[in-house]
Order: C-alpha cells, then structure tokens, then sequence
C-alpha cells in the first residue's frame, strides 16, 4: 500500500472517474481474497480491481442462466432454486454445486464438507 | 473469527462450517443482476444472498489457483496476471480476454501508483505532486457495457 486511504479512495471515489466506478468495494474483495487459504499472503492493487470486474461478468452469467430457468417455469421472479439449477447446469459453475444443495438440504448438519469447502477457510 | 464485517448472516448458518463468510454488499450484487435482466424481472431476496455467496466461493477458487501458481513459482504477491491466468485455468476463458483488456488499461492509466485519488475532493488530497489530471477520455470504461456482444455467454449446455 502505497498511500493511506488507498483503497478507501478508490471505494468511495471511484478511481479518478477513468476506470470509471467499481460497483464492487474493493476492500471487500481483498477481504474474501486473503480468507481464501494460508498461502495468500500478499495481493497487488491491481488484483481485487480485475476481480471487480471478473465478479461482475460472473453475476451476470449466473444471473441470465438463473434467468432462462425462470423463464422456462413461466415466471417472473428469479428465485434461488433457478440459480441452483443453472449452476447445476453448468460445467464451469462446478465448485459451487455443493453451496447450492447445501443451501437447499440445511438438514444435513452433519455433512461433511467438501474439499472445496475446506480449502476456502482460513 | 468474530469477523462479521459485511458477512450475512441468515444462509451462513449451517452447522458451522461456513464461519462468517466475506460476503459482497447485497445491493452491489443485486444490482449487477437486476441490470442484467429484464426491466419486469423481479429477483427473490434469497436468490440475492445466493448470489452472494456464490461470488465470494468465485473469488476464493480463483485465488486459491492464482496463489498456488505464485507459491510454485515462489513469488509473494498475487497480481492481476495471476488472477486472469486461473480464471483462463479454471474454465472462465471467455472472462480472461476481456480482463486482461480492463487490466492492461488500468496499467496504462495508473502506471505505477494505483491509488491516484484526486478527484471529488473527498477530501483526500493527496501528498502527489503530481495529479495527473487527465481528462476522462474513456468515456467507455468497460465498466458500462451493458451485456456485450465482445462477452456473449451462449448459453452452451443448457
């Protein structure tokens, strides 16, 4: 970290308007970023502002896959089950399939967690 | 970890084994998606806080693989580059392109010093002796584009 406030900066400021604002607070990324394992130690400026980015392609994937099952059950709110069967649907959205089911079985209590789940705690 | 800084509270409560999880603002979230979709297309809050979740595991599986390719080639810091190269790794190569784009910019426009906060006066004037004032030529920052052609998810397996 360069200067102070860097970051706090750019989360309320929007980076100098060039880049334009971030609709996600970067401070926030780098948060979720640094739980994600022991190795991460540290991260560039720049890693958190490409993840800004990459999340919201992201959400806007998931959301129109969520969409067209929606869509599919003619109706017109997007519930949580559409996600769960669109990331069910889709190859890449794999590491999420057991957040979605767990979501959908919180009975399971004494599920073990997967290895992915394992591997994002810190 | 009592760190419950913008963690949500209700889905994170399954057993424990989810400790207060980083979560996205949910209004951040819920807007990227709400801009997505149709103007009458209405999103159940539970589909939001999903969404929620499902970004914060985006964001570690990506930096789990980004972190261990530095580990192997022994470097400390995570970077951009890292970043775009796992998401190429892991499946999101429609992403990666469009990234390294928005990434290559950023570096032309920030050069060495990522944190150039002149603007709106937010009361952070910095100690830069230079404040490179330059005029937001970019008017279309990569940010805005709505739903683009350049990114077009085809719906592939469905």
């Amino acid at each position: 970290m360069r200067q102070a406030g860097a970051y706090s900066g750019l989360v309320s400021a929007s980076m100098s308007g060039r880049m334009g604002p971030h609709s996600l607070p970067l401070a926030r990324i780098k948060k979720i970023m640094k739980k994600s394992g022991d190795d991460v130690k540290m991260i560039s400026g720049e890693a958190p502002i490409v993840f800004s980015k990459a999340c919201e392609l992201f959400i806007q994937e998931l959301t129109k896959r969520s969409w067209m099952v929606t869509m599919q059950g003619k109706r017109r709110t997007l519930h949580k089950e559409d996600v769960a069967s669109a990331v069910i649907a889709t190859d890449i959205f794999d590491f999420l399939v057991n957040l979605v089911s767990d979501e959908s079985s919180n009975d399971n209590l004494a599920e073990t967690p997967s290895e992915e789940m394992e591997t994002f705690r810190s | 970890m009592g760190d419950n800084i913008g963690a949500s509270a209700s889905s994170a409560d399954d057993g424990g084994f989810k400790e207060q999880e980083q979560l996205l603002p949910i209004a951040n979230v819920g807007r990227i998606m709400k801009l997505i979709l149709p103007p009458n297309a209405k999103i159940s809050k539970e589909a939001k806080e999903t969404m929620q979740e499902c970004v914060s595991e985006f964001i570690s599986f990506i930096t789990s693989e980004a972190s261990e390719k530095c580990k192997k080639e022994r470097r400390k810091t995570v970077n951009g580059d890292d970043i775009c190269w796992a998401m190429g790794t892991l499946g999101f190569d429609e992403y990666a392109g469009p990234l390294k784009r928005y990434l290559h910019k950023y570096r032309e426009l920030e050069g060495d010093r990522p944190n150039n906060q002149q603007e709106k006066g937010a009361g952070s004037n910095s100690n830069t002796e230079d404040q490179k004032e330059e005029p937001s030529s970019y008017g279309t920052d990569h940010h805005h584009q709505p739903n683009n052609q350049s990114m077009s998810f085809r719906p592939s397996d469905f």
